[in-house]
């Protein structure tokens, strides 16, 4: 009997050891694949810092990095206050009821709407009824609703990873609630906030169908004012793909890959390495003499 | 015990209080004299940190919760209509059973308090800080790694944290609920002697189902319980500690005392 429990607990093992295994192999399988076809390209300082051209080959992908992390900051700008803002209302000051159970569930709803529905709805209320035309910040706004309903949650969550012990302790030595929440909540969740802000800057930077209708495909000067027409990385991937007239296409497909890939790993460590430091350093305070 | 004539600090006066439908203590009047220490004992449950709680309304912090009754600090009903809640909790500081220091340095944990009533000169702060770490037997241990965060220190060393950190706000009265259930008896020590020496000046109440700790370090002793399953919490006997544990009046309170139920 006891031989054959501990077979079954090998087997059993085995088993989610292989299926762990899975994912990473998933995961590794499709950067290694996009690197190796696109590396070489990226980091070519002729392409990541040149011009794109419209006709023949040999255009840059800057622009468009510009774009990107423009239309990322932006949209972090515009979601986050609301996130932060929601997300307290939701987890410290809600009762639980009705309203908040239906704002639960319009969010869930939005979340689970398809992108191409926001990009539509971009074009109609930022592009076409506000005459914004294609430009950054009707991408942003459009992006900002789209990340709303994921941001807001992982807010909300790390919120709620907040010990009660921390705010009894707070409002015990005289703190108002709000104190409480500006002195105490918000900075222990800071770094789980800053974490959670992460997928959805990946996210914005990977999305395409919601701003093929709201910030442009085609630039040939790097956007400065918001109401710019931009070309984001992973919508002119698309572009070159299936629209483009330059013959290395496929080059400025592997390339524009194998760079967004770059960028959404370096600012996801960056992101992490500054959550960590300014629980470090900003929550130990001054030095005593 | 001394014959001088006792002022209270704090009355408590008929208070009943409601978890929505459920009642969790019922009338209790007890009276909390200045600069001593009062003990709450009791089994489980029977409602003795709900009472301490309600002594600076932070129930007020739960939903549904409502009370009956009178509490007064210095005369007055803390629970009157419009009465500062804030103001309140500072004059009536609170250390919980978990020690619970604020995921920020020593230092920032002990300044926290001062800070909030606007305390910004660092010297003063400085002064603050060190007097607080000092009257809580810390300093010591601490003096030197002000800057290191409050969360590495030891159990107990992290609960007289919490102990200058209420030390730092100069309230009048300090709750202490179950402080050494968490700690190691070596620390419990620590604190026990340190509450004898902050007895000089503030008023304290100590919430324990330790029965030797209630007897080492209280003046004066308030036993609670719960008759039935279902019932509310009530005051059973209240008095001096010595009569207390040697000559109790009540016979539930002698059982309790003597360890045949609780």
């Amino acid at each position: 009997m006891k031989g054959k429990g501990a077979r079954a607990d090998k087997a059993a093992t085995a088993v989610f050891w292989a299926l762990g295994l899975i994912t990473i192999v998933i995961l590794a399988f499709i950067i290694i694949e996009i690197l190796a076809r696109g590396l070489l390209t990226a980091i070519n300082p002729k392409f990541l810092f040149g011009k794109p051209e419209a006709m023949k080959a040999g255009g840059g992908i800057f622009p468009m990095v510009v774009s990107s992390l423009y239309l990322a900051a932006l949209t972090i700008l515009i979601s986050l206050p609301i996130a932060i803002g929601a997300a307290i209302y939701m987890s410290e000051y809600a009762k639980k009821g009705r309203l908040s159970n239906f704002i639960r569930f319009c969010l869930d709803s939005l979340a689970t709407l398809p992108s191409i529905v926001f990009g539509l709805f971009g074009l109609a209320l930022f592009v076409v009824y506000f005459r914004w035309s294609y430009c950054l910040l009707a991408g942003a706004f459009t992006l900002a609703i789209l990340n709303l309903p994921i941001l807001l949650r992982s807010t909300e969550e790390a919120i709620k990873l907040v010990p009660n012990t921390y705010r009894e302790a707070s409002m015990c030595l005289g703190a108002s609630k709000w104190t409480t929440i500006r002195q105490v909540v918000i900075p222990t969740a800071l770094p789980g906030i800053m974490t959670s802000t992460i997928l959805p800057i990946g996210r914005i930077m990977g999305e395409s169908a919601a701003i093929v209708y709201t910030t442009g495909l085609f630039i040939r000067n790097i956007p400065v004012s918001p109401f710019d027409t931009a070309a984001p990385l992973a919508g002119y991937i698309w572009y070159a793909q299936s629209e483009a007239l330059v013959p290395d296409y496929r080059q400025i497909v592997n390339g524009g890959a194998a760079l967004l890939l770059i960028i959404v790993f370096a600012i996801y460590f960056l992101a992490r390495w500054a959550g960590n430091r300014y629980q470090q350093t900003k929550l130990l305070g001054p030095k005593m003499k | 015990m001394t014959e001088e004539a006792l002022e209270n600090k704090m009355q408590i006066k008929n208070l009943s209080m409601y978890y929505t439908d459920f009642k969790a203590i019922e009338d209790v009047t007890l009276d909390v004299p200045a600069r001593r220490i009062t003990a709450l004992i009791g089994p489980s449950g029977c409602g003795k940190s709900t009472l301490v709680r309600c002594l600076n309304r932070m129930n007020d912090l739960i939903e549904g919760v409502r009370t009956e009754g009178q509490v007064e600090l210095d005369g007055e009903n803390i629970y009157q209509p419009g009465f500062d809640t804030i103001g309140l909790r500072r004059r009536v500081g609170m250390v919980f059973q978990r020690p619970n220091p604020f995921p920020k340095s020593i230092y920032e944990n002990v300044a926290y308090g001062p800070k909030l009533v606007g305390i910004k000169d660092k010297e003063k702060l400085d002064f603050i800080v060190e007097d607080s770490l000092k009257k809580a037997a810390l300093w010591h241990e601490v003096k030197t790694i002000l800057r290191e965060s409050g969360q590495n220190l030891s159990g107990g060393q992290q609960q007289r944290l919490c102990i200058a950190r209420v030390i730092a706000v100069q309230p009048e009265v300090i709750l202490f609920d179950e402080p050494c259930s968490a700690i190691d008896p070596v620390a419990t020590q620590l604190i026990e002697d340190l509450m004898a020496e902050l007895k000089e000046n503030f008023t304290m109440v100590i919430v324990t189902h330790n029965m030797q700790q209630a007897a080492r370090v209280s003046d004066f002793t308030a036993f609670m319980l719960v008759q039935e399953q279902g019932e509310p919490g009530r005051l059973i006997e209240y008095g001096d500690t010595n009569t207390m544990f040697t000559n109790p009046t009540d016979e539930r309170t002698e059982r309790y005392i003597t360890g045949r139920f609780g």
